[in-house]
Protein backbone atom coordinates (compact mmCIF):
# COMPACT_ATOMS: atom_id res chain seq x y z
CA UNK A 1 0.00 0.00 0.00
CA UNK A 2 1.58 3.09 -0.88
CA UNK A 3 1.74 6.44 0.93
CA UNK A 4 2.51 9.98 0.31
CA UNK A 5 3.59 11.97 3.22
CA UNK A 6 3.93 15.74 2.70
CA UNK A 7 5.10 17.83 5.55
CA UNK A 8 5.33 21.41 6.16
CA UNK A 9 6.38 21.70 2.42
CA UNK A 10 7.66 24.77 0.99
CA UNK A 11 9.33 26.00 -1.72
CA UNK A 12 10.55 29.54 -2.69
CA UNK A 13 11.92 30.46 -6.16
CA UNK A 14 15.02 32.75 -6.11
CA UNK A 15 14.56 36.22 -8.02
CA UNK A 16 15.74 35.27 -11.74
CA UNK A 17 16.67 37.53 -14.44
CA UNK A 18 12.96 37.76 -15.92
CA UNK A 19 10.81 38.13 -12.45
CA UNK A 20 13.04 40.09 -9.72
CA UNK A 21 11.29 39.31 -7.15
CA UNK A 22 11.27 35.06 -5.13
CA UNK A 23 7.96 33.53 -5.83
CA UNK A 24 6.23 31.43 -2.71
CA UNK A 25 5.27 28.50 -4.50
CA UNK A 26 3.96 26.27 -1.68
CA UNK A 27 3.92 27.95 1.75
CA UNK A 28 4.28 25.00 4.60
CA UNK A 29 1.91 22.31 3.34
CA UNK A 30 0.73 19.69 4.51
CA UNK A 31 -1.43 16.88 3.85
CA UNK A 32 -1.22 12.74 3.32
CA UNK A 33 -2.51 9.96 1.28
CA UNK A 34 -2.47 6.42 2.37
CA UNK A 35 -4.20 3.49 0.08
CA UNK A 36 -5.35 3.20 -3.42
CA UNK A 37 -7.25 6.61 -3.73
CA UNK A 38 -7.25 9.12 -6.52
CA UNK A 39 -6.92 12.63 -4.72
CA UNK A 40 -7.28 15.95 -6.25
CA UNK A 41 -5.46 19.08 -5.74
CA UNK A 42 -7.25 21.91 -6.88
CA UNK A 43 -6.77 25.64 -7.16
CA UNK A 44 -6.05 28.78 -8.74
CA UNK A 45 -2.99 29.64 -10.43
CA UNK A 46 -0.14 30.09 -8.52
CA UNK A 47 -1.34 28.17 -5.75
CA UNK A 48 1.48 25.33 -6.42
CA UNK A 49 0.03 22.58 -7.55
CA UNK A 50 2.57 21.72 -10.44
CA UNK A 51 5.45 22.36 -7.76
CA UNK A 52 4.08 19.76 -5.78
CA UNK A 53 3.86 17.15 -8.52
CA UNK A 54 7.67 17.76 -9.24
CA UNK A 55 8.74 18.28 -5.61
CA UNK A 56 6.40 14.73 -4.88
CA UNK A 57 8.14 13.00 -8.26
CA UNK A 58 11.58 14.28 -7.46
CA UNK A 59 12.44 16.83 -10.44
CA UNK A 60 12.50 19.55 -8.18
CA UNK A 61 14.28 20.23 -4.24
CA UNK A 62 11.79 21.60 -1.66
CA UNK A 63 13.09 24.68 -0.05
CA UNK A 64 11.71 23.30 3.50
CA UNK A 65 9.87 20.38 4.50
CA UNK A 66 9.50 16.63 3.27
CA UNK A 67 7.89 14.52 0.91
CA UNK A 68 7.81 11.49 1.50
CA UNK A 69 6.28 8.57 -1.20
CA UNK A 70 6.96 4.90 0.22
CA UNK A 71 5.41 1.60 -0.84
CA UNK A 72 6.02 -1.35 2.09
CA UNK A 73 8.79 1.49 3.77
CA UNK A 74 10.92 1.90 0.28
CA UNK A 75 10.40 4.64 -1.94
CA UNK A 76 7.62 4.62 -4.21
CA UNK A 77 8.09 3.96 -7.88
CA UNK A 78 6.60 6.97 -9.64
CA UNK A 79 4.36 7.21 -12.80
CA UNK A 80 3.95 10.66 -14.13
CA UNK A 81 1.22 12.04 -16.67
CA UNK A 82 2.10 15.67 -17.54
CA UNK A 83 0.09 18.64 -19.12
CA UNK A 84 1.77 18.15 -22.60
CA UNK A 85 2.27 14.39 -23.50
CA UNK A 86 6.40 15.14 -23.50
CA UNK A 87 7.32 12.58 -26.16
CA UNK A 88 10.48 11.89 -27.72
CA UNK A 89 9.33 12.71 -31.26
CA UNK A 90 12.37 10.65 -32.81
CA UNK A 91 11.27 7.46 -31.44
CA UNK A 92 8.23 4.98 -32.13
CA UNK A 93 5.26 4.96 -29.94
CA UNK A 94 6.10 1.43 -28.49
CA UNK A 95 10.05 3.15 -28.15
CA UNK A 96 8.68 5.85 -26.05
CA UNK A 97 6.98 3.66 -23.71
CA UNK A 98 9.96 0.90 -23.20
CA UNK A 99 12.03 4.11 -22.48
CA UNK A 100 11.11 4.37 -19.52
CA UNK A 101 10.49 1.01 -18.51
CA UNK A 102 13.27 -1.08 -16.86
CA UNK A 103 13.25 -4.39 -19.20
CA UNK A 104 13.56 -4.48 -22.78
CA UNK A 105 12.38 -7.60 -23.97
CA UNK A 106 9.54 -9.22 -26.02
CA UNK A 107 7.40 -9.42 -22.42
CA UNK A 108 8.11 -5.70 -22.32
CA UNK A 109 6.96 -4.83 -26.04
CA UNK A 110 3.65 -6.87 -25.12
CA UNK A 111 3.13 -5.08 -21.84
CA UNK A 112 3.36 -1.62 -23.41
CA UNK A 113 0.84 -2.66 -26.12
CA UNK A 114 -1.41 -3.89 -23.60
CA UNK A 115 -1.76 -0.45 -22.05
CA UNK A 116 -1.81 1.35 -25.42
CA UNK A 117 -4.79 -1.10 -25.78
CA UNK A 118 -6.00 -0.05 -22.46
CA UNK A 119 -6.17 3.78 -24.03
CA UNK A 120 -7.59 2.62 -27.74
CA UNK A 121 -4.63 2.68 -29.38
CA UNK A 122 -3.80 -0.88 -30.49
CA UNK A 123 -3.22 -0.13 -34.24
CA UNK A 124 -0.09 2.53 -33.59
CA UNK A 125 2.54 1.02 -31.76
CA UNK A 126 5.15 1.64 -34.72
CA UNK A 127 4.02 5.07 -35.69
CA UNK A 128 5.91 8.46 -34.83
CA UNK A 129 4.48 11.09 -32.26
CA UNK A 130 4.55 13.42 -35.34
CA UNK A 131 1.93 11.10 -36.70
CA UNK A 132 -0.45 11.26 -33.99
CA UNK A 133 -2.99 13.93 -32.98
CA UNK A 134 -2.35 15.49 -29.73
CA UNK A 135 -5.37 13.63 -28.25
CA UNK A 136 -3.88 10.52 -29.49
CA UNK A 137 -0.21 11.57 -28.24
CA UNK A 138 -1.64 12.49 -24.33
CA UNK A 139 -3.51 8.76 -24.34
CA UNK A 140 0.00 7.26 -25.02
CA UNK A 141 1.44 9.36 -22.11
CA UNK A 142 -1.17 7.89 -19.96
CA UNK A 143 -0.45 4.43 -20.74
CA UNK A 144 3.35 5.30 -20.66
CA UNK A 145 2.93 6.01 -17.27
CA UNK A 146 0.47 2.74 -16.55
CA UNK A 147 3.66 1.06 -17.98
CA UNK A 148 5.77 1.06 -14.81
CA UNK A 149 3.75 -0.32 -12.96
CA UNK A 150 4.02 2.71 -10.42
CA UNK A 151 2.92 2.67 -6.76
CA UNK A 152 2.38 6.53 -7.26
CA UNK A 153 0.41 8.08 -9.87
CA UNK A 154 1.02 11.77 -10.93
CA UNK A 155 -0.97 13.63 -13.20
CA UNK A 156 -0.33 17.40 -13.44
CA UNK A 157 -3.82 18.66 -15.76
CA UNK A 158 -3.38 16.42 -18.10
CA UNK A 159 -6.52 17.08 -19.76
CA UNK A 160 -5.89 20.80 -19.84
CA UNK A 161 -4.63 21.27 -23.82
CA UNK A 162 -7.55 19.35 -25.20
CA UNK A 163 -10.18 20.41 -26.49
CA UNK A 164 -13.47 19.75 -24.62
CA UNK A 165 -14.75 16.44 -26.08
CA UNK A 166 -10.99 14.83 -26.12
CA UNK A 167 -11.06 16.02 -22.55
CA UNK A 168 -14.02 14.34 -22.03
CA UNK A 169 -12.88 10.64 -23.80
CA UNK A 170 -9.30 10.98 -21.90
CA UNK A 171 -11.14 10.92 -18.47
CA UNK A 172 -13.01 8.10 -19.26
CA UNK A 173 -10.25 6.29 -20.49
CA UNK A 174 -8.50 7.20 -17.07
CA UNK A 175 -11.39 6.28 -15.14
CA UNK A 176 -11.60 3.43 -16.30
CA UNK A 177 -8.23 2.21 -16.33
CA UNK A 178 -8.14 3.46 -12.74
CA UNK A 179 -10.43 1.17 -11.63
CA UNK A 180 -8.81 -1.53 -12.91
CA UNK A 181 -5.67 -1.11 -11.55
CA UNK A 182 -6.24 1.17 -8.34
CA UNK A 183 -3.01 3.12 -8.23
CA UNK A 184 -2.71 5.80 -5.65
CA UNK A 185 -3.15 8.98 -7.56
CA UNK A 186 -2.24 12.43 -6.98
CA UNK A 187 -4.38 14.00 -9.26
CA UNK A 188 -3.28 18.35 -10.36
CA UNK A 189 -6.20 20.29 -11.76
CA UNK A 190 -7.80 24.20 -12.28
CA UNK A 191 -11.15 21.97 -13.54
CA UNK A 192 -13.51 21.32 -10.70
CA UNK A 193 -15.51 19.28 -12.97
CA UNK A 194 -12.89 16.97 -13.60
CA UNK A 195 -11.86 16.77 -9.92
CA UNK A 196 -15.34 15.33 -8.71
CA UNK A 197 -15.16 12.78 -11.76
CA UNK A 198 -12.27 11.33 -10.99
CA UNK A 199 -10.74 11.32 -7.41
CA UNK A 200 -12.36 10.00 -4.02
CA UNK A 201 -10.60 13.19 -2.19
CA UNK A 202 -10.31 17.03 -3.10
CA UNK A 203 -8.00 18.69 -1.43
CA UNK A 204 -8.27 22.60 -2.41
CA UNK A 205 -5.37 25.08 -2.83
CA UNK A 206 -5.03 28.74 -1.90
CA UNK A 207 -2.92 31.10 -3.64
CA UNK A 208 0.88 30.76 -1.93
CA UNK A 209 0.65 27.31 -1.36
CA UNK A 210 -1.46 26.30 2.01
CA UNK A 211 -4.46 23.78 2.01
CA UNK A 212 -7.55 25.64 2.55
CA UNK A 213 -10.33 22.42 2.86
CA UNK A 214 -10.25 18.60 2.03
CA UNK A 215 -13.27 17.62 0.31
CA UNK A 216 -14.93 13.88 0.19
CA UNK A 217 -16.31 12.84 -2.94
CA UNK A 218 -18.61 10.17 -1.96
CA UNK A 219 -20.06 8.73 -5.39
CA UNK A 220 -20.45 5.85 -6.76
CA UNK A 221 -18.00 4.80 -9.61
CA UNK A 222 -17.88 5.01 -12.64
CA UNK A 223 -18.94 9.00 -12.62
CA UNK A 224 -20.68 10.37 -15.51
CA UNK A 225 -19.95 14.25 -16.15
CA UNK A 226 -23.83 14.45 -16.84
CA UNK A 227 -24.58 12.75 -13.50
CA UNK A 228 -27.20 14.55 -11.31
CA UNK A 229 -25.00 13.82 -8.80
CA UNK A 230 -21.92 14.88 -9.89
CA UNK A 231 -23.10 18.15 -10.79
CA UNK A 232 -24.48 18.41 -7.36
CA UNK A 233 -20.93 17.82 -6.32
CA UNK A 234 -20.13 20.03 -8.20
CA UNK A 235 -21.92 22.91 -7.19
CA UNK A 236 -20.84 22.03 -3.77
CA UNK A 237 -17.10 22.01 -4.38
CA UNK A 238 -17.76 25.66 -6.01
CA UNK A 239 -19.53 27.13 -3.28
CA UNK A 240 -16.36 26.18 -1.30
CA UNK A 241 -14.87 28.08 -3.49
CA UNK A 242 -16.70 30.86 -3.43
CA UNK A 243 -16.39 30.73 0.71
CA UNK A 244 -12.25 30.65 0.32
CA UNK A 245 -12.46 33.79 -2.09
CA UNK A 246 -10.22 32.84 -4.73
CA UNK A 247 -9.21 35.38 -6.75
CA UNK A 248 -10.03 33.39 -9.57
CA UNK A 249 -13.20 31.79 -9.86
CA UNK A 250 -13.23 28.57 -11.47
CA UNK A 251 -16.09 27.40 -13.93
CA UNK A 252 -17.51 24.10 -14.18
CA UNK A 253 -18.25 22.72 -17.66
CA UNK A 254 -20.46 20.37 -19.68
CA UNK B 1 -18.00 5.83 -26.40
CA UNK B 2 -14.14 6.18 -26.03
CA UNK B 3 -13.49 3.02 -28.38
CA UNK B 4 -15.73 4.58 -31.08
CA UNK B 5 -13.37 7.74 -30.06
CA UNK B 6 -10.67 6.14 -30.81
CA UNK B 7 -11.70 4.86 -34.07
CA UNK B 8 -12.63 8.23 -34.74
CA UNK B 9 -9.36 9.22 -34.77
CA UNK B 10 -8.05 6.95 -36.59
CA UNK B 11 -10.58 6.76 -39.20
CA UNK B 12 -10.09 10.90 -39.17
CA UNK B 13 -6.24 10.73 -39.91
CA UNK B 14 -6.49 8.11 -42.74
CA UNK B 15 -9.28 9.92 -44.38
CA UNK B 16 -7.42 13.31 -44.28
CA UNK B 17 -4.88 11.22 -45.95
CA UNK B 18 -6.71 9.77 -48.22
CA UNK B 19 -7.75 13.13 -49.50
CA UNK B 20 -4.25 14.05 -50.98
CA UNK B 21 -6.36 10.68 -53.49
CA UNK B 22 -3.94 9.23 -55.74
CA UNK B 23 -0.70 10.92 -57.92
CA UNK B 24 -1.88 13.50 -60.49
CA UNK B 25 -0.29 12.70 -63.91
CA UNK B 26 3.04 14.43 -64.51
CA UNK B 27 2.74 17.54 -66.25
CA UNK B 28 5.50 19.43 -68.21
CA UNK B 29 5.40 22.27 -65.59
CA UNK B 30 6.22 19.25 -62.89
CA UNK B 31 8.54 17.61 -64.44
CA UNK B 32 10.24 21.26 -65.15
CA UNK B 33 10.07 21.38 -61.43
CA UNK B 34 12.34 17.81 -60.49
CA UNK B 35 15.28 18.32 -58.44
CA UNK B 36 17.32 16.02 -60.68
CA UNK B 37 16.18 18.52 -63.96
CA UNK B 38 16.94 21.40 -61.55
CA UNK B 39 20.44 20.02 -60.93
CA UNK B 40 21.05 19.05 -64.95
CA UNK B 41 20.63 22.68 -65.55
CA UNK B 42 22.40 24.62 -63.26
CA UNK B 43 25.39 22.00 -64.17
CA UNK B 44 24.72 22.77 -68.35
CA UNK B 45 24.56 26.76 -67.22
CA UNK B 46 27.64 26.29 -65.49
CA UNK B 47 29.67 24.83 -68.43
CA UNK B 48 27.96 27.29 -71.07
CA UNK B 49 29.42 30.51 -68.80
CA UNK B 50 32.82 28.46 -68.06
CA UNK B 51 32.97 28.09 -72.27
CA UNK B 52 32.02 31.87 -72.43
CA UNK B 53 34.98 32.94 -70.09
CA UNK B 54 37.59 30.23 -71.83
CA UNK B 55 36.33 32.07 -75.46
CA UNK B 56 36.72 35.77 -74.28
CA UNK B 57 40.12 34.77 -71.77
CA UNK B 58 42.72 32.50 -73.85
CA UNK B 59 44.29 31.88 -70.24
CA UNK B 60 41.07 29.73 -69.31
CA UNK B 61 40.71 26.23 -70.71
CA UNK B 62 37.56 25.36 -72.16
CA UNK B 63 34.85 22.48 -71.23
CA UNK B 64 35.92 20.29 -73.89
CA UNK B 65 40.16 20.59 -73.43
CA UNK B 66 39.42 19.72 -70.00
CA UNK B 67 37.49 16.97 -70.18
CA UNK B 68 40.11 15.76 -73.22
CA UNK B 69 42.79 15.90 -70.64
CA UNK B 70 41.22 14.44 -67.85
CA UNK B 71 40.36 11.53 -69.95
CA UNK B 72 44.30 11.26 -70.19
CA UNK B 73 44.77 11.59 -66.57
CA UNK B 74 42.28 8.47 -66.03
CA UNK B 75 42.90 6.43 -68.79
CA UNK B 76 47.02 6.85 -68.37
CA UNK B 77 47.66 7.84 -71.29
CA UNK B 78 50.44 10.03 -72.61
CA UNK B 79 50.19 13.87 -71.74
CA UNK B 80 53.39 14.38 -73.99
CA UNK B 81 56.58 14.09 -73.69
CA UNK B 82 57.48 12.23 -70.18
CA UNK B 83 54.31 13.05 -68.48
CA UNK B 84 51.60 10.49 -68.55
CA UNK B 85 48.43 10.40 -66.56
CA UNK B 86 47.72 9.56 -63.03
CA UNK B 87 44.53 9.62 -61.37
CA UNK B 88 43.48 6.60 -59.12
CA UNK B 89 47.04 6.23 -57.04
CA UNK B 90 46.51 9.81 -55.98
CA UNK B 91 42.56 9.35 -55.32
CA UNK B 92 43.16 6.80 -53.58
CA UNK B 93 45.95 7.55 -51.19
CA UNK B 94 44.08 10.93 -50.68
CA UNK B 95 40.38 8.88 -49.86
CA UNK B 96 42.33 6.72 -47.49
CA UNK B 97 43.83 9.86 -45.63
CA UNK B 98 40.32 11.44 -45.70
CA UNK B 99 38.65 8.38 -44.42
CA UNK B 100 40.86 8.26 -41.34
CA UNK B 101 40.75 11.87 -40.39
CA UNK B 102 37.12 11.49 -40.33
CA UNK B 103 36.95 8.32 -38.55
CA UNK B 104 39.23 9.76 -36.10
CA UNK B 105 37.80 13.60 -35.97
CA UNK B 106 34.36 12.69 -36.55
CA UNK B 107 33.91 10.21 -33.10
CA UNK B 108 36.06 12.80 -31.28
CA UNK B 109 34.24 15.86 -32.06
CA UNK B 110 31.03 14.30 -31.30
CA UNK B 111 32.11 12.90 -27.69
CA UNK B 112 33.52 16.49 -26.91
CA UNK B 113 30.06 17.92 -28.48
CA UNK B 114 27.81 15.89 -25.88
CA UNK B 115 30.15 16.64 -22.97
CA UNK B 116 30.34 20.19 -23.42
CA UNK B 117 26.38 20.44 -24.64
CA UNK B 118 25.41 18.28 -21.44
CA UNK B 119 28.20 19.17 -18.52
CA UNK B 120 28.28 22.82 -17.62
CA UNK B 121 31.49 23.30 -16.12
CA UNK B 122 33.26 21.27 -19.38
CA UNK B 123 31.16 24.07 -20.98
CA UNK B 124 33.64 26.66 -19.58
CA UNK B 125 37.06 24.70 -19.79
CA UNK B 126 36.66 23.49 -23.83
CA UNK B 127 34.14 26.32 -25.72
CA UNK B 128 36.22 28.85 -26.15
CA UNK B 129 38.88 26.22 -26.84
CA UNK B 130 36.86 24.68 -29.55
CA UNK B 131 35.46 28.44 -30.99
CA UNK B 132 39.18 29.14 -31.53
CA UNK B 133 39.67 26.05 -33.41
CA UNK B 134 36.34 26.56 -35.74
CA UNK B 135 37.93 30.09 -36.07
CA UNK B 136 41.43 29.25 -37.35
CA UNK B 137 41.67 28.67 -41.39
CA UNK B 138 42.36 25.22 -42.72
CA UNK B 139 45.44 27.01 -44.77
CA UNK B 140 47.04 27.45 -41.07
CA UNK B 141 46.66 24.10 -40.57
CA UNK B 142 47.99 22.91 -43.53
CA UNK B 143 51.27 24.71 -43.09
CA UNK B 144 51.65 23.65 -38.73
CA UNK B 145 50.57 20.09 -40.10
CA UNK B 146 53.79 19.75 -42.70
CA UNK B 147 56.32 21.53 -40.00
CA UNK B 148 55.32 18.42 -37.53
CA UNK B 149 54.87 15.60 -39.54
CA UNK B 150 57.23 17.00 -42.93
CA UNK B 151 55.68 15.11 -46.11
CA UNK B 152 54.02 12.04 -44.56
CA UNK B 153 50.78 11.05 -44.32
CA UNK B 154 50.28 12.06 -40.73
CA UNK B 155 50.17 15.50 -41.87
CA UNK B 156 46.64 15.85 -44.24
CA UNK B 157 45.14 13.33 -41.82
CA UNK B 158 45.93 15.74 -38.44
CA UNK B 159 44.83 18.47 -40.73
CA UNK B 160 41.15 16.58 -41.11
CA UNK B 161 40.90 15.49 -37.94
CA UNK B 162 42.05 19.16 -36.38
CA UNK B 163 39.55 20.97 -38.82
CA UNK B 164 36.97 18.40 -38.48
CA UNK B 165 36.24 18.25 -34.49
CA UNK B 166 35.33 21.94 -33.74
CA UNK B 167 32.49 21.54 -36.49
CA UNK B 168 31.34 18.50 -35.06
CA UNK B 169 31.47 19.55 -31.25
CA UNK B 170 29.84 23.46 -31.83
CA UNK B 171 27.05 21.32 -33.93
CA UNK B 172 26.76 18.54 -31.23
CA UNK B 173 26.99 20.88 -28.14
CA UNK B 174 23.95 22.94 -29.81
CA UNK B 175 21.82 20.52 -30.02
CA UNK B 176 22.20 18.61 -26.74
CA UNK B 177 21.72 21.99 -25.11
CA UNK B 178 18.69 22.21 -27.58
CA UNK B 179 17.27 19.40 -26.37
CA UNK B 180 13.54 20.02 -24.57
CA UNK B 181 13.82 20.40 -20.90
CA UNK B 182 10.73 19.10 -20.46
CA UNK B 183 11.69 15.39 -22.15
CA UNK B 184 14.97 15.80 -19.54
CA UNK B 185 11.94 16.68 -16.89
CA UNK B 186 10.30 13.25 -18.00
CA UNK B 187 12.97 10.77 -17.81
CA UNK B 188 14.08 12.33 -14.70
CA UNK B 189 10.66 11.79 -13.15
CA UNK B 190 10.48 8.31 -14.26
CA UNK B 191 14.31 7.63 -13.16
CA UNK B 192 15.54 6.45 -16.78
CA UNK B 193 19.36 5.81 -16.22
CA UNK B 194 21.36 7.83 -17.42
CA UNK B 195 23.10 5.87 -20.80
CA UNK B 196 19.67 5.37 -22.11
CA UNK B 197 19.15 9.38 -21.53
CA UNK B 198 22.64 9.52 -23.40
CA UNK B 199 21.08 7.40 -26.29
CA UNK B 200 17.81 8.25 -26.81
CA UNK B 201 17.41 11.37 -25.30
CA UNK B 202 20.41 13.20 -25.93
CA UNK B 203 22.00 11.52 -29.12
CA UNK B 204 18.39 11.10 -30.41
CA UNK B 205 17.61 15.17 -29.87
CA UNK B 206 21.08 16.05 -30.94
CA UNK B 207 20.87 14.13 -34.65
CA UNK B 208 19.41 17.04 -37.07
CA UNK B 209 22.34 19.08 -35.52
CA UNK B 210 25.11 16.48 -35.41
CA UNK B 211 23.89 15.81 -39.62
CA UNK B 212 24.82 19.70 -39.82
CA UNK B 213 28.20 18.98 -38.21
CA UNK B 214 29.14 16.22 -40.41
CA UNK B 215 28.02 18.02 -43.70
CA UNK B 216 30.17 20.39 -42.69
CA UNK B 217 33.15 18.35 -41.48
CA UNK B 218 32.94 16.41 -44.91
CA UNK B 219 33.05 19.28 -46.80
CA UNK B 220 36.21 21.49 -44.82
CA UNK B 221 37.42 18.09 -44.14
CA UNK B 222 38.22 17.71 -47.73
CA UNK B 223 39.21 21.41 -48.57
CA UNK B 224 41.47 21.28 -45.70
CA UNK B 225 43.40 17.92 -46.75
CA UNK B 226 43.82 19.39 -50.07
CA UNK B 227 45.38 22.12 -49.11
CA UNK B 228 47.57 20.50 -46.89
CA UNK B 229 48.71 17.95 -49.72
CA UNK B 230 48.88 20.98 -52.18
CA UNK B 231 51.53 22.70 -50.35
CA UNK B 232 53.09 19.60 -48.07
CA UNK B 233 53.22 16.46 -50.04
CA UNK B 234 54.26 14.42 -52.70
CA UNK B 235 51.33 12.55 -53.31
CA UNK B 236 47.52 12.92 -53.47
CA UNK B 237 44.55 14.49 -55.18
CA UNK B 238 46.21 18.05 -53.96
CA UNK B 239 49.34 17.48 -55.07
CA UNK B 240 48.57 16.26 -58.84
CA UNK B 241 46.22 19.83 -58.83
CA UNK B 242 49.34 21.55 -58.16
CA UNK B 243 51.71 19.74 -59.96
CA UNK B 244 49.79 20.45 -63.22
CA UNK B 245 49.43 24.31 -62.04
CA UNK B 246 53.20 24.10 -61.29
CA UNK B 247 53.68 23.07 -65.17
CA UNK B 248 51.45 25.72 -66.29
CA UNK B 249 49.22 23.03 -67.93
CA UNK B 250 45.67 24.47 -66.70
CA UNK B 251 43.50 22.11 -68.13
CA UNK B 252 45.06 19.26 -65.71
CA UNK B 253 44.98 21.72 -62.58
CA UNK B 254 41.36 22.82 -63.65
CA UNK B 255 39.99 19.35 -64.11
CA UNK B 256 41.63 17.86 -60.64
CA UNK B 257 39.65 21.50 -58.84
CA UNK B 258 36.24 20.14 -61.13
CA UNK B 259 36.97 16.49 -59.73
CA UNK B 260 37.61 17.97 -56.07
CA UNK B 261 33.94 19.22 -56.24
CA UNK B 262 32.04 15.98 -58.19
CA UNK B 263 33.73 14.55 -55.58
CA UNK B 264 32.46 16.00 -52.10
CA UNK B 265 28.69 16.43 -54.28
CA UNK B 266 28.45 12.70 -55.01
CA UNK B 267 29.59 11.80 -50.93
CA UNK B 268 26.96 14.38 -50.10
CA UNK B 269 24.11 12.74 -52.37
CA UNK B 270 25.29 9.14 -52.26
CA UNK B 271 26.10 8.81 -48.59
CA UNK B 272 24.94 11.73 -46.23
CA UNK B 273 21.36 12.27 -47.89
CA UNK B 274 20.05 8.62 -47.85
CA UNK B 275 21.67 8.16 -44.26
CA UNK B 276 20.32 11.72 -42.93
CA UNK B 277 16.06 10.44 -45.22
CA UNK B 278 16.43 7.15 -42.89
CA UNK B 279 17.69 9.02 -39.37
CA UNK B 280 14.55 11.15 -39.94
CA UNK B 281 12.00 8.94 -40.90
CA UNK B 282 10.27 10.80 -37.78
CA UNK B 283 9.85 14.28 -38.61
CA UNK B 284 7.67 13.22 -41.45
CA UNK B 285 4.24 14.99 -41.79
CA UNK B 286 1.48 13.68 -40.32
CA UNK B 287 -1.77 11.99 -41.52
CA UNK B 288 -0.53 11.71 -45.44
CA UNK B 289 2.59 9.39 -43.89
CA UNK B 290 0.04 7.96 -41.83
CA UNK B 291 -2.47 7.05 -44.47
CA UNK B 292 0.66 5.47 -46.45
CA UNK B 293 2.00 3.33 -44.01
CA UNK B 294 -2.17 1.93 -43.12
Amino acid sequence: MATVLIENLTKVYPPTLNNPTQVQALGGLSMSITGNVFVAVVGPSGSGKTTLLNIVAGVERATAGSVRALQEGVPARVGYVFQEPRLLPWRTVVDNMLYVQDRKSDRSRREAEFYLQMVGLSDVADLYPSQLSGGMQQRVGIARAFLVNPDVLLLDEPFSHLDALTGRSLRDYMQRIWLQTRKTALFVTHDVTEAVELADRIVMLRPGGTAYDDIAVDLPRPRRHDDPAVRDMQDEVLRRFDAMGAAVRFGAHA
Amino acid sequence: MSDMRAREDLAGLRSLGARSGPKAPPTMRGFLQRPWFIGLLALGLLLLVWQWISWVNLQVPGVGEIARFMFTEISGGSHGGALSGEFWAPLAVSLQRYAVGLAIGVPVGAVLGMVIGGVRWARGLFNDTVLVLLALPAVVWAFLASLWFGLSSWGPILAVVLTVVPFMAVNISAGVRNVDPGLAEMSRSFGVPFGRRLHHLLFGGSLPSAFTGLRLSFMTGWNSLLIVEWFGSTSGVGWRARFWYDALRYPGFVGWIFLFVILITLLDRLLLSPLERRAFQWNQRPTLAFAEEA
